[in-house]
């Protein structure tokens, strides 16, 4: 299940455009990253992502979405709960072909979900 | 096996520890209620006892009886042979008992256990009545140096109910500040931070290596299960297992950066011991180019 796990983060990392994913738990812990070495925009991203998840995953959940997007900077940040206790996090360059990423964020959700769940 | 390790016989862990514990260490098992603290205490002690070593387990909780049941009921009923052979000598005592804890605890278990490096389990670790706020470090520091010397010790510890709470469940895998909790993981020399989030998924039951002194360890957050008969299992993928294996293919880097401090004089030499020590370490996929050059130049503007 991991390796699969790993295999669809890695997929999901080689389309053009998505400059990392991260498999967040819901309590802000990184489980699984595919980022490149070292990008300080990047870094401040996830920072910020590991301080507030919980709170957009809470008002996600009030709201009642599915996926949610923030755009920082040039980079557009696709948050989407995978399953109960993991959420999926996608960063991918603004002028990325969105659609396409976002087809493939939900389908490794899938694959996620089925995984950890 | 690296020289100097007990192995910890949770499997899968090892790998991610440079080996296991260090010998004649104090290594802590932090976590809250239900995450397998005591089966992790108890797994380590009967991975010793079937290679012939003897262990001690101070319990301030349970009985005998209690820990033979549990045992038994995970299957590993085999510690009550263990105990009637000597080789497993387990105590049931009270905190409140102790007139001096720093120097009661330490003289009961020199009295109840001989041998070379012996394993040591202390189950639960109940410092907060123990002690005074004013001498906690300082009683807390002499048991532990005391325990040292006499073998490789685990300390179980509880995570206050008050940081299991839903809007601070173990916040980001950090050890909520309270003094009762972080003076003995300051202390100590391995802290291993268990977590249940209790959904039942893959990464609800994790261990969070947070510190290994004098290791190499894994940073991420390793799921695992607990299996009757076997105890605690864990699943770190490939790719987290080769990230805490040292890499040989960068070694010309290391070469060429250790030629060159060389000829910097006697610091240099000090320094190219230092990168040798590096290089077998070097467990990043990361060229050490960079972090060689600012090494390197900072150390002859020191000269």
């Amino acid at each position: 299940m991991i390796i699969k796990l790993e295999d669809t983060l890695d997929q999901l990392y080689e389309i053009e455009g998505i400059e990392a994913c991260i498999l967040y738990r819901i309590d802000g812990v990184p489980i699984a990253l595919r980022a490149p070495s070292y990008r300080e925009d990047l870094l401040e991203t996830m920072f910020w992502l590991e301080k507030h998840i919980r709170r957009v995953l809470g008002e996600m959940n009030r709201e009642g979405l599915k996926e949610t997007i923030f755009y920082f900077k040039n980079s557009r940040i696709l948050i989407a709960p995978s399953s109960n206790s993991t959420v999926l996090v996608t960063i991918a360059k603004a002028e990325a072909n969105q659609q396409l990423i976002s087809l493939e964020a939900l389908r490794a959700i899938r694959i996620v979900e089925a995984c950890v769940a | 096996m690296k020289n100097g390790r007990i192995l910890t016989g949770i499997y899968g862990l090892d790998d991610l520890m440079d080996g296991g514990f260090r010998k004649n260490t104090i290594n802590s098992i932090y976590g809250g209620p239900g995450v397998g603290k005591t089966t992790f205490a108890l797994q380590y002690s009967l991975f010793g006892l079937d290679r012939g070593e003897k262990v001690l387990y101070v319990s301030f909780e349970m009985s005998e009886q209690q820990i033979i049941r549990d045992c038994t009921d995970i299957g590993w009923g085999i510690i009550k042979d263990y105990i009637e052979e000597g080789d497993l000598k387990i105590l049931h005592i009270f905190g409140e008992d102790l007139e001096f804890p720093s120097l009661d605890i330490t003289e009961i278990i020199k009295k109840s256990i001989s041998g070379n490096n012996p394993r040591i389990v202390i189950d639960p670790f109940t410092y907060p009545t123990f002690y005074s706020d004013k001498e906690k470090r300082k009683s807390i520091s002499t048991i532990f140096q005391d325990l040292r010397t006499i073998g490789t010790t685990i300390v179980v510890l509880e995570e206050l109910a008050d940081n299991l709470t839903s809007t601070n469940f173990g916040g980001s895998g950090e050890i909520q500040s309270n003094k009762a909790i972080s003076m003995p993981l300051y202390l100590s020399d391995t802290v291993l931070f268990l977590q249940n989030l209790g959904f039942g998924e893959m990464y609800d039951r994790t261990i969070r290596i947070m510190k290994h002194r004098g290791s190499i360890h894994g940073e991420g957050i390793y799921p695992y299960s607990i299996e009757t008969g076997l105890g605690i299992v864990l699943r770190a993928s490939k790719k987290q297992k080769d990230r805490v294996m040292p890499k040989a293919k960068f070694d010309e880097r290391f070469v060429q950066a250790i030629e060159k401090t060389r000829s910097m004089g006697q610091q240099g030499e000090k320094l190219a011991a230092r990168i040798e020590v590096l290089r077998k370490n070097w467990v990043h996929d990361d060229d050490p180019q960079q972090i060689l050059e600012m090494v390197i130049k900072q150390e002859k503007k020191s000269k």
